[in-house]
């Protein structure tokens, strides 16, 4: 393939509403787990069709058999009309088909234009004809409309520039059939926006769409046609004027959309934690309490302070001034090993970077927090250790073969519960979440939910910090609300609408939060 | 979406200990076609021999595990026992008696560690750079020491021990088992064993988890360096004389050793009883190809040839092929 943009342009082939791929009992057995179960699906030119499904329904098996990333176990693609045997990435492409992935699969330290052009780039006797490339690149970014400069290093661009990029760059290859999975995970709204046009626009030049994610109020902006799996079952598929949220999230979880944010009021007890006027790098003067059998949820956008605050609490970074009470008696917290002593436990952001060591077995993640009880002095209990990880991993109903599983091979939502449920054991009484549910599907969120419910029974508090309004807002019995900074409002159990806690939060009211409202 | 379910891995409960196995059947191969190929081999003369030439670098490669594990690497080590003949042959030729001679050069070792660990900590330097910078100046510290000489060690006794054997067995090689068992317990039976796994695997999240991360980091360099110090007195009562340059080149015989061994180094995998099977396997080539009248050349290639060989099936194996 040359590197001239008409070329590079997709070549559809087909009219719209002409059935460009089909499944015919498409299945994907491993050992020990039916990931897929024979499914029946047609996919038409032209059209955007969204998939949804908890984590663990399947999309991610799905999405490798038709990229050719993985072998399928049995069944039939049929290809414009002829069967594909789609056995490796290679042939997928040369089909035309090509996914865009939720993490950016490129490389950060080449310029945007090497990125587009890598693995086809333009070359003159063997010498790399960069500037042609850099050109040819910026012609197409302008084309899409990305305000975007070729020639920089990738790295330097936000994640979700970069995402625009990834997709830009899988658009050039003559895609009839493109698959995006979760790609707003990490776009700002207005790139997501830039993002939507792009995928109307692709529609339009005949492309079809697949299109994957959590978010519902997404799926029913975009798409045609919706499908939802649940456990490697094709649950069925809608037209999407003819569907409401309600309806697939009840395909999806088999339950009412009622029951996903479980609530109890439990009456508070006495006053664990106080920060008084606390500063530190990114937040300053502060103030609030957390008492026992409560949910104090902190709402703001990203860089608003929320986590800096809670990591300050935690004793990860200094205070500058102010002071922290535990039960009435002012403490110094000056490392994370001084605030788990006192009773506080982080459940942190990101499970990949903070929350997890991924190559090592589900139970040694379970225990990590408790082996210094259940070692007498130097030599740990194998029997104890094992019992805790046992009964967590019951407890908690996380999905593992056992305990010596890696943490690696559990599905994300299984993962969120060891990053969670290794605090249990321990017996913190203030838990700290950040940003609890963020790439968990709705069934993990109820119970993750119903697990704080179970805490709070316990006498403990509970700090939630969350960039996703409904959550804070059905779950917290004091919201407090931070913008650059500064807490700026603080509300009862709906005592405010989300229009007033949302304008609190941005003020200028110029962009919306990470996409997420 | 990453996120969606990878199959689940069915588990790998006994993973460390039928890898040690295999290499075991490895090594026991080795000394079978050995016994055959050759006359001497079988001989007890050596086969003493070849359990002194692995003790060492045995003892070395446990100390560098422990380091590896944590993501790290100490390439310091050689040049520790270098420095440590050092040491205690001017201190015994000073007159300190044996056993406080024997300490103090154990007490430079575990400084050394000290300084690789607030290096790493403190000063944030990556561990192959401070390890580097440990290698070349403690052999110059060493040469200004010693004017360049080697210093005899005038005291029969202490060269007697490595010379020795009890029930038939090289001292030598008593200490391996001496190092060896403590140092299992430690890795695999001790919370601070799981602790080196855990920071090799995601510091972040150990920290977060109340694992004292800097802690850890500094007890890793320290042992890698008391094991290092250790060798260096057996070497100085196995060759009697302390001269600051020997023990060239064992730091990668260690690593060498620690590899075949099934430890990863991107930490996080590892154990005991690996790399000491590693250490004597390189040995028995060593010792096989010399028997053979190997050329010595080829012995270097040889064991360049087997790291990548048992470095592969480890890493097919791991990822279930």
């Amino acid at each position: 393939m040359t590197s001239t943009a008409q070329e590079l342009h997709p070549a559809p082939t087909l009219e719209p509403g002409r059935t460009i791929l089909e499944l015919k009992g498409l299945e994907k057995r491993y050992p020990g787990t039916h990931a897929l179960k024979p499914i029946n699906l047609a996919f038409k030119a032209s059209e955007i069709h969204a998939i949804v499904g908890e984590n663990g329904a399947g999309k991610s098996t799905l999405i490798k058999l038709l990229t050719g990333v993985m072998p399928r176990t049995s069944g039939d693609v049929i290809w414009e009309g002829k069967p594909a045997a789609l056995a490796t990435p290679h042939e997928a492409m040369a089909l035309g088909i090509n996914a865009v992935h939720q993490e950016v699969v490129l490389c950060r330290h080449l310029t945007v234009a090497a990125n587009m052009f890598l693995g086809e780039e333009a070359s003159r006797f063997g010498i790399l004809q960069q500037r042609a490339m850099v050109r040819e690149a910026q012609k197409i970014i302008d084309d899409l409309g990305f305000d975007l400069p070729a020639h920089v290093v990738l790295g330097d661009l936000t994640i979700g520039q970069q995402q625009l990029i990834a997709a830009a760059r899988a658009t050039v290859r003559g895609t009839k059939f493109l698959i995006f999975d979760e790609p707003t995970a990490y776009l700002t709204r207005k790139e997501a926006d830039q993002l939507f046009t792009l995928i109307r626009r692709l529609k339009g030049e005949g492309v079809t769409i697949i299109y994957i994610s959590h978010r519902m109020e997404e799926v029913f902006e975009l798409a045609d046609r919706v499908s939802v799996l649940r456990d490697g079952t094709l649950v069925g598929t809608r037209n999407i004027a003819e569907t409401n949220d309600a309806e697939l999230v009840k395909m999806m979880i088999n339950r009412s959309i009622e029951q996903v944010y479980h609530k109890e009021h439990f009456t508070p007890g006495a006053t664990l934690l106080e920060a008084r006027n606390l500063s530190g790098k990114g937040f300053e003067n502060v103030s609030m309490t957390v008492r026992a059998g409560e949910i104090v949820g902190l709402y703001g956008l990203i860089g608003a302070g929320r986590s800096e605050f809670v990591t300050t609490l935690y004793g990860r970074h200094r205070k500058s001034a102010g002071q922290i009470l535990w039960e009435g008696k002012e403490v110094q917290v000056n490392s994370e090993h001084d605030a788990i002593r006192i009773g506080m436990a982080l459940a942190p952001e990101s499970r990949r970077d903070q929350g997890l060591c991924l190559n090592l077995p589900v139970g040694l993640n379970l225990n990590l927090p408790i082996y210094k009880r259940i070692s007498s002095n130097l030599l740990i209990s194998s029997a104890q250790e094992k019992t805790e990880a046992d009964r967590q991993i019951a407890n908690l109903r996380i999905k593992t073969p056992t305990r010596n599983a890696l943490a690696s091979s559990l599905s994300g939502g299984n993962q969120q519960k060891i990053v969670i449920g290794k605090w249990l054991a321990h017996g913190a009484k203030l838990f700290i979440f950040d940003e609890p549910t963020v790439g968990v599907d709705v069934g993990t969120k109820a119970e993750i939910y119903r697990l704080f419910g179970e805490l709070l029974s316990k006498g403990a508090g509970i700090i939630l910090i969350s960039s996703y309004l409904p959550e804070v807002y059905e779950l917290a019995d004091t919201l407090h609300v931070f913008r650059r900074g500064k807490l700026v409002a603080t509300h009862g159990f709906h005592t405010a609408n989300h229009e007033e806690i949302l304008t609190q939060a941005l003020a200028e009211k110029q962009e919306k939060p990470g996409g997420q409202i | 979406m990453s996120t969606e379910a990878i199959p689940a891995e069915r588990p790998k409960r006994n993973y460390n200990a039928l890898f040690g196995l295999t290499l075991l059947a490895l090594l026991v191969l080795l000394w079978i076609i050995l016994s055959v190929a050759t006359p001497s081999f079988a001989s007890a003369n050596n086969i003493s021999n070849l359990l002194r030439q692995g003790s060492m670098i045995a003892i070395l490669a446990v100390g560098q595990t422990f380091v590896i594990i944590t993501g790290g690497i100490d390439l310091s080590v050689g040049a520790v026992v270098g420095f440590a003949t050092v040491i205690v042959a001017m201190l015994i030729n000073a007159g300190v008696p044996i056993f406080l001679a024997i300490l103090i050069t154990l007490l430079v070792g575990v400084a050394i560690g000290l300084f690789h660990g607030f290096g790493i900590v403190k000063m944030g330097l990556p561990p192959f750079i401070i390890t580097l910078a440990t290698l070349t100046s403690l052999r110059g510290i060493g040469l200004l020491m010693t004017n360049g000489n080697s210093i005899s060690i005038n005291n029969d006794a202490f060269q007697l021990f490595s010379r020795s054997s009890f029930l038939g067995v090289p001292n030598l090689f008593w200490m391996v088992i001496l190092v060896g068992i403590p140092a299992y317990i430690f890795l695999h039976h001790s919370r601070w064993g799981r602790y080196l796994f855990s920071v090799g695997s995601n510091a972040e999240a150990s920290r977060l988890s109340g694992v004292n991360v800097q802690r850890t980091i500094y007890m890793a360099y320290t042992l890698s360096g008391l094991c290092a110090a250790f060798v260096g007195v057996l070497l100085a009562s196995r060759i009697g004389i302390g001269n600051p340059t020997q023990a060239e080149g064992w730091e990668l015989q260690a690593i060498a050793s620690s590899v075949i061994g099934g430890t990863s180094l991107f930490g996080a995998v590892g154990s005991v009883h690996g790399p000491l099977l590693g250490a004597f396997i390189l040995a028995t080539i060593n010792n096989g190809a010399n028997l053979l009248n190997v050329n010595a050349f080829w012995q270097r290639i040889i064991t360049g040839v087997l790291i990548i060989v048992i470095v592969y099936f480890d890493g097919l194996r791991r990822r279930g092929k």
